[in-house]
């Protein structure tokens, strides 16, 4: 069982000729971030679950009619949402759910709810732009000045250009 | 929401008759991903045998197309 991830292209082709361990390698690179996903929304491990194994049966039974330029990721994304609606909407045909329902669907459909849907991802990741910011951020992170960290910084792509060109010199012997 | 408000909007939107703001609410709702389910690993990797379990049992591709058994000089080098 090789964990070793191979790109998603190459795994594809060999989907379209049976390769068993090719979908297996795809399954496992996706599953869980699909069933995560449908637990979230849906609220049920057992509804996640099953919303999983119909999307890779899906996936194996078309393998031989999958398109030439076909993004998976795209597919799954398309696919895992599909489903979560299905399953949405199946409980909701269920007697006896809508009270369970109710109060959950009230606060999530709610404005301010959906507004948040919208609002940039904030992470701990910052986009540094320049080597100045990167300086004065690592300073910052390190309680020291950004001057000091600047002459280390320098000190230390000082040594390793001596330390290269040392080796330069001790690799090609001149002639 | 009233549960059979929203049933309505998702037959709609299953069929593809939905009106624009409804897909878009819809839309939204699907991208909101707030709280967070955590498996431990060992729940997760026993899940995962599990799910394809249940994909091998259904279409039965083990059995059409079993593994190829590896060379031996392979097998020696997954060892190391």
């Amino acid at each position: 069982m090789s964990r070793i991830s191979t790109p998603d292209q190459s795994l594809i082709d060999r989907l379209g000729l049976d390769d068993t361990e090719a979908f297996e390698e795809l399954y496992r690179h996706y599953w869980h971030s699909l069933y995560r996903y449908s637990v979230r929304k849906l609220q049920s491990p057992i509804d996640a679950k099953k919303i999983v194994r119909t999307i890779f049966i899906d996936l194996w039974e078309q393998r031989h009619s999958l398109p030439v330029s076909f993004s998976l990721s795209q597919h799954l994304y398309a696919e895992v949402r599909k489903e979560v609606v299905k399953s949405l909407s199946e409980k909701l045909e269920e007697p006896g759910t809508h009270e369970i329902f109710e109060k959950r669907f009230e606060q999530e459909f709610s404005v301010e709810s959906l507004l948040a849907a919208r609002k940039p991802i904030s992470g701990k990741y910052t986009v540094i732009n320049t080597p100045s910011e990167l300086i004065r951020q690592q300073s910052g992170q390190n309680g020291l000045a950004a001057q000091t960290t600047l002459s280390t910084v320098k000190w230390l792509l000082q040594s390793f250009t001596n330390k290269l060109s040392l080796i330069n010199l001790l690799s090609y012997p001149k002639n | 929401m009233k549960s059979e408000i929203l049933h309505r909007k998702l037959q709609r939107y299953i069929n593809g008759e939905s009106h624009p703001a409804e897909t878009r609410q819809i839309q939204t709702w699907l991208s909101c991903t707030s709280s967070e389910e955590q498996l431990t690993p060992e729940e997760r990797s026993l899940l995962e045998l599990e799910i394809l379990q249940e994909i091998q049992a259904y279409t039965a591709y083990p059995l059409f197309y079993p593994k190829k058994e590896k060379p031996w000089w392979q097998k020696i080098t997954t060892l190391f």
